[in-house]
């Protein structure tokens, strides 16, 4: 197992480029669902406004 | 009585240069803004002069870029708030070749001079006398792509909020390649290299710049007029 | 041939419905081809005979690199159609891409300045790839920022798009720069036929490029969606859409 995180002496550098990776990733799913709900939320209101 | 193509360009220069020269003040702006710039960078860094020369073409450009952005707000901006700008859409005349005309004659008024005032600035950077003239070239071709390239986001920033600093933030981009061939040009003028591929990728810009540029900035124009 | 589908696009009810029952799909299959992905390059693939296993770092940075460019033609290729066309729905794609190439970029460069550092030494250089890669950040920075400066919806629209098909011209810079130029940066691999790397070591990869494709187009359709919404204000489908 430590031999799979040190990963040849490169880990240093391996694994917080798949954090990045992974991270921005997982980030623009968060995001994009945040920007649609509020934007479902605006319109909602603006709806209200209307009737 | 129908105006030809030369005549229209003409008539536009003329008019440009005439309102330039009713504040001539306006013109030198950018040149104190490039000495202004170009004597910082001794200050900050080093005043050896080897170093110096090292540095002199990244100095010369980026203070060139600089002063050629700010430069860059005055090609459309007034014209644009007259109403100049949407006589010349509405005229029937091409809008792509009097466009063209005012980027040449903004070109004349501060690109030039620019390129001319270079000498000024290299040598006390250290640039060897016998590379001014080439480094002198290179700045006037290279600030003449650029005009030709700051029209578009000059076109493109019309009607935008805080246009300045989004004008440069845009023109940057697409400058990369002028600075990067133009600093290398003016690199090999100094150490007395072969400045004969740089300068020719700096023409082969300029020209599609010709081809399109006026284009694209005309079309932004329109969009910006609507 | 029938044209109807190609006008089903145009209509922004329509693609709502379809960016609702795609997303999951989309989304689910990256998850899923990911995870297999990762567990073929982490795991099963063999180190590189000469970089070890710091050639793993391939699994994110290539492909964040091809959809950094792949997003950008997405979005100058919406814009255009946007222009020529007039198709809202268009230009509500181009600005859905914005953010997600911006994200793939920052991933290209950080990932390659960690690769950058075990093998050749240092971070950054300034190299034609490396610098035409972060011409790329700044280029959807422009876009974004020219969107927001602009208070006219219809002027931000064609004034960006106009801007995003003037940047295309760098992304064959970017690609070509490792054969034009002398560049440290590799020179590209070949995958295929005659590979330059052993089969163990390239499914995953390929995997992963398809795993991020299925990812961008999940949250394009989700940050689509969101465009639609806000740009059609109170249309009557609106209504029915957020029951």
């Amino acid at each position: 197992m430590s031999e799979f995180l040190s990963m040849g002496g490169y880990g240093k550098y391996l694994w917080p480029s798949f954090v990045l990776g992974i991270g921005i990733v997982a980030l623009n799913f968060w995001m994009a669902l945040g920007s649609l709900s509020k934007a479902k939320q605006e319109a909602r209101r603006r709806l209200e406004m209307q009737s | 009585m129908r105006t030809g193509s030369l005549g229209v360009a003409q008539l536009v220069i003329a008019r440009d240069l005439r309102l330039a020269f009713r504040k001539p003040s306006q013109l030198l702006q950018p040149l104190m803004f490039f000495m202004i710039v170009a004597t910082l960078f001794p200050l900050t860094l080093t005043p050896e002069m080897s170093r110096l020369r090292d540095a002199a073409p990244g100095v010369l450009w980026i203070g060139a870029l600089l002063s050629s952005l700010l430069a860059l707000e005055s090609l459309f901006r007034e014209d644009a708030q007259d109403g100049t700008l949407e006589q010349f859409a509405l005229s029937g005349q091409s809008l792509t070749w009097m466009l063209f005309a005012k980027t040449c004659t903004h070109w004349l008024l501060t690109g030039l001079p620019l390129a001319l005032s270079t000498p000024i600035v290299a040598v006390p950077l250290g640039v060897p006398t016998e590379a001014l003239w080439s480094v002198v070239a290179s700045v006037a071709l290279g600030s003449f792509a650029l005009s030709l390239i700051g029209a578009i986001s000059a076109g493109l920033t019309l009607g935008a909020r805080r246009g300045g600093v989004l004008l440069s933030l845009l023109t940057l981009p697409l400058a990369v390649p002028i600075l990067v061939f133009g600093a290398d040009a003016t690199h090999q003028a100094i150490i007395g290299g072969a400045i004969g591929p740089p300068l020719r990728m700096l023409g082969a810009i300029a020209v599609l710049g010709v081809t399109l540029a006026p284009l694209a900035a005309a079309a932004a124009v329109r969009i910006g007029l609507e | 041939m029938s044209w109807a589908w190609f006008h089903r696009f145009a209509s922004p009810p329509w693609v709502y419905g379809f960016a609702t029952r795609w997303t999951p799909w989309f989304g689910g299959a990256a998850l899923l081809v990911m995870l297999w992905a990762l567990y073929g390059g982490l795991i099963l693939a063999p180190p590189d005979y000469q970089q070890k296993d710091a050639f793993r770092i391939v699994y994110i940075h290539a492909p964040s690199a091809t959809l950094s460019m792949a997003v950008y033609a997405t979005m100058a290729l919406a814009a255009a159609v946007g222009l020529i066309w007039r198709m809202k729905v268009a230009h509500a794609v181009a600005a859905a891409c914005a953010p997600i190439g911006a994200w793939f970029t920052v991933a290209t460069l950080g990932t390659g300045m960690l690769w950058g550092k075990p093998m050749w030494g240092a971070y950054w250089v300034w190299d034609p790839r490396l610098t035409s890669e972060l011409v790329l950040l700044f280029l959807y920075f422009g876009y974004m920022g020219l969107r927001a400066g602009i208070e006219d919806p219809q002027k931000a629209d064609k004034a960006s798009a106009m801007l995003a098909i003037v940047g295309v011209v760098n992304l064959p810079i970017i690609h070509y720069s490792v054969t034009w130029w002398n560049s440290l940066h590799q020179k590209p691999t070949r995958l295929l036929g005659e590979a330059d790397m052993v089969w163990a070591m390239v499914w995953p990869l390929l995997l992963m490029f398809l795993a991020f494709f299925l990812f961008f187009a999940a949250v394009v359709l989700i940050r689509l969606r969101a465009e639609l919404l806000r740009r059609e204000r109170s249309a009557s489908w609106i209504r029915e859409v957020l029951k």
